[in-house]
Formats: C-alpha cells, structure tokens, sequence
C-alpha cells in the first residue's frame, strides 16, 4: 500500500505547472471531492486546490456520457456534457463546427454550450463523418442530449 | 400575496414524491414549475408536467441535486426567480440558500443565517434555551468540584444522569447513573477516564432519558412577524433514526401541553427572526420536552399536520416566499381529528435491503380519509442511486381509531409489483398491541424487530 501510494502522489519538492493543478483540479472534480492539500513542511511548500462546485472547472471537467453504437447504422451519438443553449457555429467565425459531411477527428469541438459568458465544448466521442445533426441552434439543452449522429471511420 | 409578485417561475431543486408536491403546490397557485432533473429521473412525472424541464447532469447527485452551481446556472438558463429545495439534498445548506439570495433569486426557505444557527447544535440550544424553549435538564456548563454540589445539581436535574466528559463524543466518555449514591463513585471515574482519553477532565451532567419518544413541533413564519405553530407529530417508530411511521397528534400528551411548547417554539421563532415552515424536534419522557433540533426545511412528515389543521404548508411556503403574510392567527388554527402516514420503501421487509427495479403493479388505495403522495406510476423504475422512498400513504380519522382502521384497509388495498416494499411492516405495526394503546418511545421498533428476527 505505501509503496503504491508513493507512486500515486507526486514528489512535492516543488509548485506543480499550471496545467497539472488543472489536471488535479479536474480529477477532483470528477471524483466528487472538493479540495486537495500537498504539503512539504522541509520545502515549505503548501498547495490547496479547492474546486468546491467551481463552475468552470466543474463544467470543463463534465465527461461526456458515455456513446454507445447505435444498433443498425453503427452511428454514435454526440451527447452534451453539461446543459446550456446549444451553439453550432463558431462564435467567431460563420462556419459550422461540425456539419453533415465534416469529417471529425475524436475530441474535436464539434459544438459549444453557451451559460451566460461561460462555454463548454462539446467533443466529438470519435473520428468519423457527421452523418446527421440534430439538434437545433439556440435551443437549450440538457445533459446527455443527442446533437448528432457520426459514421465512425 | 403581495402585489407584485416576485417571483412566477419555480425552481424545484429535488426529486421523487416532494418534486411533485411542490410542483402542485406551484401550479394550484399559478406559478409556473422548472424542473431540473438527473438523467436517471428523465422519465419522472414532475419532469412531464413541468412548464420547463431540464437535465442537469448524470444520476449521481453530487453532479445533479447536490450541484449548487449547475442549479444556479439551470435557474438562470430557464428564467426562474425562486428556487424550492424540497427536503434532503441542499434543503438545509446554508451557503447555497445565501448563493441563491446572492444571485438575486428567492430562496424558498428561511434565511442562510438561520439555517447555518440551527445547524450547529451547541449554537441552536444556547438560541432554544435564551428562547425558553426546554432542552435537556442538565449541569448548564462544567461539574463543580466539590462533589456536595454535583449531588445538589443532580438531584434538582432528576436521576437517571448521564455524566459527560467535556471533551468527549461519539459515545465515549459517558457513565449513566441511576442512584445518588453512586454519583460520587462516577464522577471520580469518568473524570479520570476523560483525563486519560481526552486530556481533559471536565465533566457535565445531563437527565438521562432512557426510554424517550419523538414529538416534534411544525411551525409556519412569514416576514411580518407572525409566528405559527401548527400542532405536534409524534416520530417514534423509528430504525437507525430514520422514520417510519408518523402520526399527529401525538396520542397521550395534553393538548394544554403542546400549547404551552408550541408557544415557546413560536415565539423562539419571532426571536431568530425565522422565515418559512421548520420542525422543533424533541425527546419527551415523564412530562419532560427535550429539544434536540430544528429542521429548518419541509418534513416528509408534513402531509399529516396538512390533515389535522386543513392548512397546505407548500403552498404557505410559496406565499411566505413572496412576502405575503399568513391569512390566520394562531387562534385559528383548529386541530381535528387524527392522523397517519405510512412511508413505503422500495426495500426488502427483513433485511431492510433496497429493492430498486421497476414496478409492474402500482393499485392505489382510496376512499374517504386517505391520501397518497407518490411520484410513482405503474412501469416506473426505482432508481438504486437515491433514497428506496416510493410513496406516503396518509390517513385521517375524526379518532385516531378511525385513522388506524382507514390505514389498515389503505394498506390491504395497496398493491405494488416489481419491487419488495415495507407494506407488511406497516400492517404489523398496525396490529401490534402496544401501538394500539399509543406511545412507545425510540428504541420500540428496533426492539420489537429484533424479537421478530429472534422468533
């Protein structure tokens, strides 16, 4: 157990980079624990990440549901990973993320959730072409809805 | 209601049966319901009636009813002004009540310093007993030396005492003492003992109360200063502290009695400046009120104070929540009759097990004095992530004869396939002699099933 648990917590002889308290931030999220400490009294280090019910770090965290093949066409579904108002096309720019035809690679943005000033990508579950979009802009979506369908390479 | 009113549109943070209580309680009043909902309660009856439904996450609560922030977020997406946490979940988190407020929004339920108050128990008794309401007789702070004095405090407290260290909890640290003669002899040695254990010897005392029942006090303030209670339930039938069958009045106590203790739990109310419906609860033996907690939230129980004051504590909630005043005086508030309510639990009658799964067969009871509030229709599943609660079935009688004998035939007639419930349990507590004859304390049930194991 202790050797294991040597591995599982990180040498803290110094800050971890910005990305890993994010990674950090994100496991906790994901585990339903609200705050971790590291400390190292000698280094006299002491790192508290706290998510608590952070919005952003919790939406960014929010897996999405898990995709299955649909019997039949062998489609896979793009569900949303968290609710909000349904946006299909970049916000910059006029063209769809993701429509009938785009070929996607997995963990493209194939959409955005919009909350307010808060924006949470939806990723395509794997790579393939749209074969259909279903959901319709603007509207406001629950978790795990169904957006669009893709043919998996 | 006030004239403007502010707010029309419901957020119900919850799930299950009080969803759809307060759902009904909105829609009779005219306001408009958001229900927000786990993707395990997609197919849930309040999630059909509402004027917007929207899921918030996956089944696990902590990502669904127990997000504060997702609940917040779904409030605003959805345009609701007021959010109603029903019972359980965020119902008595005193930061999400202030988030709410903070938000901008109506927090249907008192204030998040209220909430935070009655959540610390030494904080709330100090509160209860500067209000005058009863809490357990006791030392009032630590034992003195001399141990002349200890026996004057405990004489006047009444034997049996509990002396407990300080320092201590969780059951350690205590010596119950049911003769004088022996106080001496167990101060010395808990007081070692908590010297030992705790590194702190200082004791106090306490009545002990060894065969206490549940009574509970339902009271309803607005935010003009009216302060109401609305008569006693007595909780005792009770395992592993969880409710199972309540009834109000409570059978045998004075009516005098719990007007006095309603009284003082009105006026502490007035005192904190309490908003909303909440439950003083209480330990009552020989004549002695205990106050534990108050629940500073609707109860599951609330249906049967509904039946013997007529009064529909969701909807009075709603309208506290608006600023409205309360439409009555203590003075006419009428207690009739008698009434039950019987919890159905999804869950195995012996191993007390849950029994998630779907029900086939849902044949409810009916008739006059009966009542059922349940989410559960015939094919709905019982989801294994929440609470095995599938249903109350409430009785009202003129007698409390009358509300057994309603709640006997209520149980005959419900019929439920698919999952095991805790029917039979109820129909033998119905049966049982001692239930009959009225108030039997905490520990009745534990021990009545632990001979029932044994036999």
């Amino acid at each position: 157990m202790s050797n294991r648990s040597e591995q599982l917590v990180p040498h803290f002889d110094r800050l971890p980079e910005p990305e890993q308290i994010g990674q950090m931030a994100t496991w906790l999220a994901q585990a339903g624990l609200e705050s971790l400490e590291l400390c190292n009294e000698a280094a006299g280090l002491k790192l508290r990440i706290r998510v608590g019910q952070a919005v952003p770090a919790a939406a960014s965290s929010h897996a999405p549901p898990a995709s299955q093949p649909e019997a039949g066409g062998g489609l896979v579904a793009v569900k949303t990973p968290y609710f909000g108002h349904l946006c299909l096309t970049h916000p910059q720019r006029d063209t769809a993320f993701a429509p009938v035809g785009a070929k996607v690679a997995q963990g493209d943005i194939v959409a955005l959730l919009t909350l307010d000033s808060l924006q949470v990508p939806v990723l395509a579950p794997v790579a393939g072409t749209v074969a259909e979009v279903t959901g319709q802009p603007g509207a406001l979506v629950g978790y795990g809805a169904a957006i669009m369908q893709i043919q998996p390479d | 209601m006030s004239e403007t009113p502010r707010f029309n549109r419901v957020l119900i943070a919850n799930r299950g049966e009080i969803a759809l209580r307060i759902q009904r309680a909105c829609r009779q009043l005219g306001l408009e319901t958001v229900a927000v909902y786990s993707e395990a309660d997609a197919d849930s009856r309040h999630v059909h009636e509402a004027d917007v439904a929207l899921c918030i996450g996956p089944a696990a609560a902590a990502r669904s009813y127990l997000d504060p922030d997702g609940l917040l977020l779904a409030a605003r997406l959805t345009g609701a002004q007021a959010i109603h946490p029903g019972y359980g979940f965020l119902s008595e988190n005193a930061d999400f009540a202030d988030a709410v407020e903070k938000a901008g929004l109506t927090f249907i339920g008192p204030t998040g310093a209220s909430i935070r108050m009655m959540g610390d128990k030494i904080t709330a008794k100090r509160a209860m007993r500067e209000a005058g309401v009863p809490c357990v007789p006791g030392s009032d702070g630590p034992l003195p030396a001399d141990m002349d004095a200890v026996r004057a405090i405990a004489l006047e407290v009444g034997f049996p005492v509990i002396v407990k260290a300080s320092g201590g909890g969780g059951g350690r640290g205590m010596r119950v003492v049911e003769r004088v003669e022996d106080l001496a002899q167990a101060v010395t040695l808990t007081a070692k003992e908590a010297e030992q254990a705790f590194g702190n010897p200082t004791l106090y005392l306490e009545r002990f109360m060894q065969k206490p029942r549940h009574i509970e006090i339902q009271v309803l303030c607005d935010t003009h200063g009216t302060a109401l209670w609305l008569g006693a339930r007595d909780c005792s039938l009770q395992r592993r502290h969880q409710k199972v069958l309540e009834e109000a009045s409570a059978p045998g106590i004075a009516p005098e009695t719990i007007a006095e203790i309603g009284a003082r739990c009105a006026e502490a109310c007035r005192r904190i400046g309490y908003r909303g419906a909440g439950t003083f609860e209480f330990l009552y033996e020989d004549g002695v009120f205990a106050f534990i907690e108050m629940n500073t939230r609707v109860q599951v129980e609330h249906p049967i104070t509904e039946e013997t004051t007529g009064i529909d504590i969701v909807a009075e909630q709603l309208r506290i929540a608006q600023g409205a005043r309360l439409g009555m005086a203590q003075a006419d508030i009428g207690l009739q009759g008698h009434a039950i309510e019987c919890r159905l639990n999804a869950e195995d009658p012996f191993t007390f097990m849950p029994s998630p799964g779907t029900i086939t067969r849902w044949d409810l009871p009916g008739g006059p004095g009966i009542r059922v509030d349940t989410h559960v229709v015939a094919g709905y599943t019982v989801q294994p992530y929440y609470d095995s609660l599938i249903g109350k079935i409430i009785s009202y009688g003129a007698t409390r004869e009358q509300a057994i004998a309603r709640m006997r035939v209520a149980l005959a007639e419900m019929k439920v396939e698919g999952v095991s419930t805790n029917i039979a349990l109820h129909q033998d507590l119905l049966a049982d002699p001692a239930f009959a004859r009225g108030g039997v304390d905490i520990h009745y049930l534990e021990r009545w099933l632990a001979k029932r194991t044994a036999s």
